[in-house]
């Protein structure tokens, strides 16, 4: 009995079939649209957003160029202008308003070095990176403090006072030290030749462009 | 008869496939927010600079001041009237509502955390995911004795030129060395 | 989500382990389904069997849906797939080249290899004559280069040259589908069976 009503809906199985494509392709036809923005989900980006994993602080950047690191990329997003006035050693001026252009998604969408995002505090850094994170850019981080800290810190460390704890001195003297690297010169260390150490540091970076793995088809 | 079977397995298959569609279909939700701006526009609005609100505009029945810090801190002291939206739980559920609700009213919305540092991460997302009406508040907050002392803050701006300290200090040196030899 | 291998879910590693999984998968469907005979696949010219027509058009019309759906509903991004490219003049030449062949040799070149890997000496032959046919392109390829080289109209979808809505195009696409099944059907009954 049930084969035979079986067979009876299976006598039609082409129709049924048919009729189920047509119904998929209308309903691809009759779903609502709705324009579709690039980037990561908005609950990842604000959970990102929210950690501060992303901020480096002036000590470790010192350090890191110091030891001439190559691995890392520093991004000035202020002004040309400023950027002319200062700008950390080794550093590369993408403005926040060129950020999307070409050529400076090559330097910021690669996987090759770390990205050090800095403005004059870490404000404008910050939008970088929120917009550079939405497009799932990679290893990015952002100088805590900006250039204002950087000048706290490393150019012009705070002297301990006495009832500091020893920690405190080992950092200014790691900071003051940093500060002579810098150019920075003090009167009770002054040498003759010192001069020389003041002029901008450039560095010549070739970004590869990230590869697109594309598919290859065939029969 | 054979031939029978061989095209039943093929309408299982396509079934088969038909309830996947089907399932993919019930089972998926939509998600509670989408990016409705590009990043290319967001970039925009952000190099804009109208989105600052200096303490000294809020007086205006349009504004609603949205404090950003913890609940702790935000029992602690407050701007008068300011209603509290712990960052992480931006996106929850009863934030979502308020939000909507803000943006039905017209109501523009000020953010202000401990400075405006804490905000920017939230304006920039509220921003791109379509609540164009908020703005940040550029103020810090810090306490005296227990009571709230809020000031405006500038955004960045430089502080000292780093070159001409890094030439004075030298000349400094040059000086000291001068003196030393001397005597 | 998808395209799973570029966007990291996947290792890319993994790419040819997969593509051998899926190789092996279609080399047995093509032959549990008939496709290793020449007289089967022939038979779309001659009237006699339309199975060839009938599964590439399903293939496509199940797969562009599905493609559509997994993109409307986010699990995949429609614009990082593959497009293969057009090469306009290379295509409808060689797209001549492939029917004839077809026709004559009773093989495509994915069957062909299946068919020989059952033991039909025909796809062997039809095996050989790929690789002769390898061979004179690659000796004459700088005789060839303009054609295959040229034209090039980029990586483009029916819908772009079209300029269509793809959801609508795919809904006309699914009822030509439908309705050449029906008349290839009506084409089969009226042609004369053959055996085989």
């Amino acid at each position: 009995m049930i084969n035979r009503n079986l067979a009876k809906v299976l006598s039609f199985r082409y129709k049924i079939l048919a009729l189920v494509l047509v119904l998929l392709a209308a309903g691809l036809v009759l779903l609502p649209k709705y324009v579709k923005h690039e980037g990561i989900s908005p609950k990842e980006l604000l959970s990102n957003a929210i950690s501060p994993e992303r901020y480096i602080s002036t000590d470790e950047l010192a350090h890191k160029i110091i030891e001439q690191d190559p691995s890392f990329l520093l991004i000035d997003v202020r002004d040309e202008e400023s950027f002319k006035k200062f700008s950390l050693p080794y550093a590369i001026n993408i403005p926040l308003k060129k950020l999307l252009d070409e050529e400076s998604v090559n330097y910021l969408d690669q996987d090759e070095y770390d990205i050090i995002l800095y403005s004059n505090d870490h404000f404008y850094a910050d939008q970088a990176w929120i917009i550079c994170n939405r497009l799932a850019f990679k290893n990015h981080r952002v100088l805590e403090g900006g250039v204002n800290e950087w000048f706290a810190t490393i150019i012009n460390p705070e002297k301990p006072t006495e009832n500091m704890p020893r920690l405190a001195f080992d950092l200014y003297s790691y900071r003051k030290a940093a500060s002579m690297y810098f150019g920075v010169a003090y009167p009770e260390q002054a040498r003759p030749a010192v001069s020389t150490t003041n002029k901008t540091k450039k560095r010549r970076v070739t970004v590869r462009k990230k590869k697109k793995m594309a598919a290859e088809g065939g029969c | 008869m054979k031939e029978l079977e061989k095209t039943q397995r093929l309408s299982i298959a396509s079934v088969l496939v038909v309830l996947l569609v089907l399932i993919s279909l019930l089972m998926y939700k939509r998600p509670k927010h989408v990016y409705n701006t590009n990043s290319k526009n967001t970039l925009e609005k952000v190099i804009s600079d109208d989105y600052f609100i200096g303490l000294d505009q809020i007086n205006n029945p349009d504004y609603i001041l949205v404090d950003v810090r913890n609940q702790i801190e935000y029992n602690k002291g407050h701007l008068d009237h300011a209603i509290n939206i712990y960052t992480p739980e931006l996106l929850n559920k009863i934030n979502s509502k308020l939000l909507k609700k803000n943006k039905k009213q017209n109501k523009t919305m000020l953010l202000y955390g401990n400075n405006p540092h804490e905000t920017i991460a939230q304006f920039m997302l509220l921003y791109q995911i379509g609540y164009k009406n908020t703005k940040i508040l550029t103020v810090e907050n810090s306490y005296f004795e227990n009571k709230l002392i809020t000031k405006n803050s500038p955004i960045e701006n430089a502080t000292v030129d780093i070159n001409a300290f890094i030439k004075e200090s030298v000349k400094n040196s040059f000086k000291a060395l001068k003196k030393t030899t001397k005597i | 989500m998808g395209p799973l291998i570029p966007n990291g879910f996947i290792p890319d590693e993994w790419n040819n382990i997969i593509a051998i999984i899926i190789g092996l998968a279609f080399g047995y469907i093509l032959e549990a389904s008939g496709f290793s005979s020449s007289r089967k696949l022939a038979g779309v010219f001659y009237g006699y069997d339309f199975v060839v027509l009938k599964v590439f058009f399903t293939a496509a019309v199940i797969a562009v849906i599905g493609i559509f759906y997994l993109d409307y509903l986010g699990y995949l991004d429609f614009n990082q797939l593959y497009i293969h490219p057009t090469y306009l003049w290379g295509a409808i030449i060689g797209g001549i080249i492939m029917g004839v062949g077809f026709v004559t040799g009773g093989f495509c070149p994915g069957t062909s290899v299946c068919g020989a890997a059952i033991g039909k000496i025909d796809a062997m032959v039809f095996i050989l004559g790929i690789l002769i046919g390898v061979f004179v392109f690659s000796e004459l390829y700088t005789l060839f280069e303009p054609i295959y080289d040229g034209y090039f109209l980029g990586n483009q979808t029916l819908m772009d040259s079209l300029g269509v809505s793809p959801y609508w195009f795919i809904f006309i696409f699914t009822i030509i589908a439908l309705v050449a099944f029906f008349v290839v059907d009506q084409i089969r009954k009226k042609v004369k069976k053959v055996f085989y």
